[in-house]
């Protein structure tokens, strides 16, 4: 339950409240390329218009790049996280968008990158990676067991696209959100980078909007008919006096939210944790005055991540 | 804890024995009573453990390490999962000895000596180590696990039995001497290194696979082979006619390849991913989508 006492760290209210995500599937992909720019142009075009799974099918984004020794291929690389609300979904989201972005790049190869004997994440089951990409072959492809490990080499124009035949994937948690409301666009802006910038260092999360922050943050439902979500007037600066669900005191002039998928509830709570620390970091005296986040009264996501909870170690103070 | 047993050679029975039923798992549930009435087929003669071999039995952690082998596969739905970990000693082993492992599928076999034909046959998990010679048929259509001949094999390892249309499906066998004759003949999945010489018809009907070779080549190596890997250490006199020059660009298969083998026998655990091999496809008479990799 939500701790109704405010929490001020640096002079940053932090509200009493919760965010609430969903159940997920995921993968991680690993793309390697002959130099880390071909690998990160692949795992861009990728990750590219996958913000939410309201309108892109899925929700992606870069995990982290990885060094030569840490790839299957001893090639620069670059994981990425596939996060869909099904299995059948996130199937069909990984075979069309590494046949589009990643066979198509110059000289990358893609794997597997969740390990299932060492995953903290629960095994969800496989999916298809280069099974049905190899017929872009067209009879030439190869297949190829190296220890255990089915791997396809489809010809192409470069020489072999060289793809492992499946992915496990995993029951994730999505829509980890925190909601930075600070007093003017600069401070909101700079407060966001941070803590994206913080989060981007943890393993096994991605924010999937632009930047890793989303302005357009919204509610269920619309009055209109036909729209399942709209825009969260409770939070939208030029609503204050209108919208009777209005959050935002006087001081508040800009609210950014941070979305948060990751692997595990624990992933996505260490995430949101950094984000407080880096946007607290900055503190009233920057702007930073509020952190809140997004829920639905808690009765449609099995996740609950309390604000007060995650900041419970760090240096605040009871008001 | 793991269960060792020891079966120690008292006496050659003079005739062959069918020493398939002795297996690590198995013999790990048995009293050494039991194991010792066990009755071996021999050919048109029967014999009992105990009147070839002295029995005996420890349990302690250590005794494994002799057995302990770079790789312990991971054998789904093995059977006496409750023993899988054990290891039976076979010492004194002779070639009159077959079918040493043969339909194993966990645990660790421990062979000091030699071993006559169709060790490890359709083996499909754990580890089976033979110090000395093995005869033909080694790994005869093995399909998982690991198998290792410390000296030299007979014909027809990692093939199939006669009349059967595959050959090993599965799993690794090193043969650190020389490989006899049809060498992987139909083989179809896993990986044979031979650290020594291989025999005519070596990869010859190859359907997949990974197939290794350190020193020369017999005649007809590479005859119809229809896909799959045959990696030489050294460069053949001559390369078959039906075998053409194999293109280029295959850097990111040879990088895993020899990623794979980091952990074998050598030559082939010294390779390195910047030098690439030269390449060659066929068997044109066939497939022709398998390929020879010669990195000497």
């Amino acid at each position: 339950m939500s701790d109704p006492a405010p929490l001020q760290i640096n002079g940053t209210t932090i509200d009493a409240t919760f965010a609430e995500a969903f159940p997920m599937k995921a993968t991680r992909l690993v793309i390697t390329a002959h130099t880390p720019t071909w690998a990160l142009n692949a795992a861009n075009a990728m990750t590219g218009f996958a913000t939410s799974v309201i309108g892109c099918g899925c929700e992606a984004g870069i995990e982290r790049e990885l060094a030569p020794g840490d790839t299957p291929d001893g090639r620069p690389g670059v994981a990425v996280l596939l996060f869909a609300v099904s299995s059948k979904e996130l199937a069909k989201q990984i075979e069309r968008r590494v046949g589009q972005c990643v066979l198509t790049c110059p000289t990358t190869a893609i794997y597997g990158g969740i390990d299932p004997a060492t995953s903290r994440a629960p095994l969800s089951d496989v999916a298809s990676l280069g099974r049905g990409l190899r017929f872009f072959g067209d009879g030439w492809q190869i297949s190829k067991v190296l220890a255990g490990t089915r791997y396809w080499r489809v010809p192409v124009m470069d020489g072999e696209f060289v793809c492992e035949e499946t992915t496990a994937t995993v029951k994730a948690v999505g829509g980890g959100n925190l909601l930075l409301l600070a007093r003017d666009i600069d401070a909101a802006l700079a407060a966001s980078e941070a803590a994206v910038a913080a989060m981007r260092k943890l393993p096994n999360v991605i924010m999937p909007f632009p930047g890793g922050v989303v302005r357009s943050g919204s509610k269920v439902g619309s009055k209109y008919k036909g729209a399942t979500a709209s825009s969260n007037d409770a939070f939208c600066p030029t609503l204050v006096g209108l919208s009777p669900r209005s959050e935002l005191g006087a001081e508040v002039g800009c609210v950014l939210e941070i979305v948060i998928d990751g692997l595990t509830d624990a992933d996505v709570g260490l995430a949101m944790t950094a984000g407080i620390v880096a946007a607290t970091a900055r503190g009233r005296a920057a702007g930073m005055l509020r952190i809140s986040a997004g829920n639905y009264g808690g009765k449609l996501g099995p996740y609950h991540f309390h604000l007060h909870e995650l900041a419970a170690g760090l240096d605040g103070s009871r008001a | 804890m793991s269960t060792t047993t020891t079966l120690r050679v008292k006496a050659p029975p003079g005739f062959r024995v069918d020493a398939g039923a002795l297996l690590p798992a198995p013999l790990a549930e048995l009293s050494l009573n039991e194991i010792e009435r066990i009755v071996l087929p021999a050919g048109n003669e029967r014999c009992a453990v105990g009147d070839v071999f002295e029995v005996s039995r420890s349990e302690t952690a250590a005794a494994r390490a002799a057995a302990d082998a770079p790789h312990t596969p991971h054998t789904p739905h093995a059977p006496h999962i409750e023993h899988a970990d054990a290891t039976l000693v076979i010492d004194g082993a002779e070639p009159w000895l077959d079918r040493v492992g043969a339909h194993m599928t966990a645990g660790h076999l421990v062979v000091h000596g030699s071993t006559g034909d169709y060790s490890g046959l359709h083996m499909a998990g754990g580890v089976l180590r033979i110090d000395g010679d093995a005869g033909h048929f080694t790994a005869c259509e093995m399909r998982g696990g690991r198998l290792s001949v410390a000296g030299n094999s007979g014909d027809f390892a990692a093939g199939a039995l006669t009349g059967d249309m595959e050959g090993m499906t599965g799993g690794t066998l090193t043969i650190h001497g020389d490989a006899g004759a049809r060498l992987a003949d139909r083989m179809r999945r896993g990986l044979v290194l031979v650290g020594g010489d291989a025999g005519e018809f070596a990869a010859s009907r190859l359907v997949a696979g990974t197939v290794c070779v350190a020193g020369e080549l017999g005649p007809h190596y590479a005859y119809g082979m229809r896909r799959g890997t045959l990696l030489l250490a050294q460069r053949p006199v001559q390369l078959p006619p039906t075998f053409t020059e194999g293109g280029r660009g295959f850097d990111v298969f040879w990088a895993l390849l020899v990623r794979s083998l980091a952990r074998e026998i050598t030559p082939f655990s010294q390779w390195r991913t910047m030098k690439l091999p030269a390449r060659y496809a066929g068997d044109l008479a066939v497939d022709g989508r398998g390929e020879i990799l010669i990195a000497g």
